[in-house]
């Protein structure tokens, strides 16, 4: 069930976004840009992530709803104008995926990074947790 | 596609990626759903006007190849750094492959219509 749960999430986040923006930018241009992400990835981020038609626990690697978007564009072309269209993207998605992977690292190793220097902040044990000498009064130096 | 621009285009899929896993997630926990609809506008927004929105882009597309969206790299990216922060490769196939499904389905009905 979840399986095609994600399915039917990645499949209507790539149905919208590689037909309604493209008519949004021949109309409006960047604004139609905007507009875009805002009518398209708002909701899709919120049915997919927020409400969870995507299951993903935390402890699996994040697929984001990118992947059914990414995926959904290139194989609209192949589709459309056969799979010469993929063997000519090479170039462009090598590079596409070889950015993305340092980006990916880069911003990892800072979050955690991020992360040690706010536990360092909040970081703070009670000078002394065990009792005083003579704590329960058995011996008392009180004289 | 130039030396350049293959640069460029590199640096375009770090970009993304790599802003939304540092505050997507923050704005969320700081606006709620909102937060999420603030993060499509100024990321997603903001960052296809620089990678496919201006005239001459950042990502460079090849010449009569398949459109590679900057989702590509946002998926990509997210993903490896979910991995760096300890998350499991193994069991997240299964929305790697519902992802490949999900995205051919929608190529191809898309390809009936368009």
């Amino acid at each position: 069930m979840k399986f095609f749960r994600a399915i039917i999430g990645y499949f209507i986040a790539g149905l919208l976004v590689m037909s309604i923006w493209n008519g949004l930018v021949d109309s409006y241009g960047i604004a139609g840009g905007y507009m875009a992400a805002i009518i398209i990835i708002g909701p899709m981020y919120y049915l997919n992530h927020y409400i969870g038609l995507i299951d993903i626990p935390e402890d699996h690697a994040f697929v984001d709803m990118a992947f059914g978007i990414g995926v959904a564009g290139i194989f609209r072309d192949i589709f459309m104008n056969g799979f010469e269209a993929f063997t000519s993207t090479i170039p462009t998605l090598s590079l596409v995926i070889i950015g993305a992977i340092i980006g990916g690292i880069a911003a990892g190793l800072i979050e955690e990074n991020m992360e040690k220097e706010q536990d360092k902040k909040h970081a703070f044990k009670p000078a002394d947790e065990t009792p005083g000498p003579k704590y329960d009064g058995s011996e008392s130096n009180l004289k | 596609m130039t030396t350049g621009q293959a640069i460029a285009t590199m640096v375009g899929g770090f970009l993304f990626p790599f802003m939304i896993r540092l505050s997507w997630g923050k704005l969320v926990d700081d606006f709620g759903p909102i937060g999420g609809w603030m993060a499509a506008a100024f990321i997603v927004g903001t960052v296809w006007t620089i990678n496919h929105g201006i005239n001459n882009p950042m990502i460079t597309q090849s010449e009569n190849g398949a459109w590679i969206d900057m989702a590509v790299a946002a998926a990509v990216g997210v993903y490896v750094a979910s991995i760096v922060r300890g998350g499991k490769v193994k069991p997240s196939m299964r929305n790697i492959s519902a992802g490949l499904s999900g995205g051919v389905l929608a190529g191809l009905v898309l390809s009936f219509f368009l």
